[in-house]
């Protein structure tokens, strides 16, 4: 029987090669999700096991102006660089289409800056914006405008997190454009060319419902990092001033890691959770809306 | 004529402005690693000034700088050799028997946020034994490797002939020698690929050893937080780690660049 089978011409199985890999996303994801998941629905207080408590974290939750804070920070920090490395990465991406000079130069420029360690941009950042010493208020001062707290005035700080993020992922997202712009067909084009279509209208009317898949694809990739947005926050300002950068991951980890209020820190981990699912099949649902 | 002529000089001027902008904060981290102490924090700015390695003296000799490079660079190239050996089989597999499910699976490792696996590994480390040493570090940022090792091999798993893997079963291969011999001598420069992607990323992650590294197992990523932390007044020294820590990535992503252009070539189905 078995013999017979392998003598099959496609007939040998290799899925057993699957097995390392599942066994570790077991071990190393699949339950510490799980726990996770658990620790949300129990008390946990050092010294003794978690006990479950039906649900009081995420009680707690609803009623903690933190966060709701967080939340909102979340969603608007979400929704400014979401927007903006679209409106610009769409415009880059067709400009670089455009351009036949030094390309090889001008990919390596785009690839750099979201190569670096988030740490390197923190970094950078933090030194470049410092109120007194940094270069960026010297510019201003130069142009006439006065000085900025760039990182530390709690109205902002969300504004030049955004920004930060913005430099750092908008050329990828115009890589992307880019590599779904050329891969359109030419005709299309020359046939609108024909029609007379030109400028906004030709945008407007024929690249970017052309685009339409290609930016549904980056929107899903920003989605999942700006969500969870952690390191260049947490490197540049860890949540401050206040609460005024505190975003849901902040908040987690530090409920989590500098109070050890485990139980309540990890509800909040499963809502940001189900929150970055939630925006993930959306956009899955978007995709097959926009596909040609 | 005039009008287009005129839409490619703003094109280009346009561009220029765009280049800048992401230039200059990289080449303003650069230049201040090589000023002295009083030039760097010096305005207006001095963009010509006689270069100094003393930020780098400093940097490795007032700290443990070298040891926690060498620290990122274990949990990278582990982290990396893990996820591949792992993957590569997985993704052969998956490939040929055109499983999407794992593949499905292994998007909600990439999607849910860091954060929440923190917990559940310092119980579990803990429990073994394992806190605070680099196999703990190589483990968790094979989370991150191993999707991208995955992600990365399918499509060229997937332009394998399926006639080349069926001659070898023909001539009696058992599946490790159709893998190792057959298969994996085509898909090298995806390999090469997955390899320097998934290097960079754990290289580069921050929030897992942020927590879970100890003395011993601290990497230059973390370190180079703490010195921000500790308030560390001399810039230079600051973005000498700073330009310590970038090089790894971006001469890698260098080389991946040509090799992804090569690699493409040497996929081409031959007879």
């Amino acid at each position: 029987m078995k013999s017979l089978r392998n003598s099959s011409r496609s007939g040998t199985s290799y899925r057993w090669m699957v097995a390392p890999a599942l066994l570790f996303a077991g071990v190393m994801i699949v339950f510490p999700f799980g726990y996770a998941v658990w620790l949300s629905l129990c008390e946990v207080a050092l010294g003794q096991p978690p006990r479950l408590n039906g649900g009081a974290n995420y009680a707690r939750l609803a009623a903690d102006p933190d966060f709701w804070n967080g939340l909102r920070l979340t969603l608007w920090l979400y929704a400014i660089s979401l927007v903006a490395q679209l409106v610009i990465g769409t415009w880059l991406g067709l400009l670089l289409a455009r351009t036949r000079r030094a390309r090889g130069l001008i990919r390596t420029i785009l690839v750099s800056p979201f190569m670096l360690p988030p740490v390197v941009i923190g970094m950078m950042a933090i030194v470049i914006l410092d109120p007194s010493f940094g270069i960026a208020n010297w510019i201003l001062a130069q142009l006439g405008l006065p000085p900025r707290l760039w990182l530390s005035d709690p109205d902002t700080v969300i504004l030049t997190v955004a920004a930060i993020d913005t430099w750092q992922w908008t050329p990828f997202v115009a890589l992307i454009v880019m590599g779904g712009y050329l891969s359109l067909p030419g005709e299309v084009f020359e046939a609108a060319e024909v029609d007379g279509a030109r400028g906004w209208q030709r945008f407007r009317r024929l690249t970017l419902p052309l685009l339409g898949p290609t930016l549904v694809t980056a929107a899903v990739l920003r989605s999942v990092d700006l969500l969870r947005f952690f390191d260049v926050i947490y490197i540049t300002t860890q949540g401050g001033p206040g609460t005024a950068s505190t975003t849901l991951n902040i908040l987690a980890y530090r409920r989590g890691f500098e109070f050890f209020d485990i139980g309540y820190a990890s509800a909040i981990m499963v809502t940001l959770s189900a929150l970055v699912f939630g925006s993930v099949l959306v956009f899955a649902r978007l995709r097959r809306a926009v596909t040609w | 004529m005039v009008g287009r002529r005129l839409g490619r000089a703003a094109d280009i001027a346009a561009l220029g402005a765009v280049l800048l902008v992401l230039v200059a904060p990289v080449a303003w981290v650069l230049l201040s690693a090589f000023k002295t102490r009083t030039e760097v924090a010096a305005l207006p700015p001095r963009l010509f000034f006689t270069p100094t390695l003393e930020n780098f003296a400093e940097l490795f000799g007032r700290s443990d700088f070298l040891d926690y490079s060498w620290n990122s660079f274990v949990v990278a190239g582990g982290s990396t050799v893990l996820g591949l050996l792992l993957g590569v089989p997985a993704a052969f597999a998956m490939a040929w028997h055109r499983m999407t499910w794992p593949a499905t699976a292994t998007l909600f490792a990439r999607m849910a946020p860091g954060t929440l696996f923190l917990l559940p590994w310092l119980v579990m480390f803990t429990a073994v034994g394992l806190t605070g040493t680099r196999t703990v570090l190589i483990l968790t940022h094979a989370v991150i490797t191993l999707p991208i090792a995955i992600w990365v091999l399918l499509p060229y798993l997937e332009a394998v002939p399926r006639e080349l893997v069926e001659s070898a079963q023909i001539d009696g291969a058992r599946a490790h020698q159709v893998l190792l011999r057959v298969v994996l001598p085509v898909v090298v420069p995806g390999v090469v690929v997955a390899a320097i992607l998934a290097f960079v990323f754990s290289w580069n992650y921050f929030l897992f050893a942020l927590v879970l590294s100890g003395m011993e197992s601290k990497t230059a990523i973390v370190a180079s937080f703490n010195f921000v932390g500790e308030g560390v007044t001399n810039w230079g020294a600051l973005m000498a780690a700073a330009v310590v820590i970038a090089a790894p990535p971006l001469i890698l992503t260098l080389l991946i660049q040509r090799r992804l252009v090569g690699g493409l070539a040497a996929g081409a189905v031959k007879g």
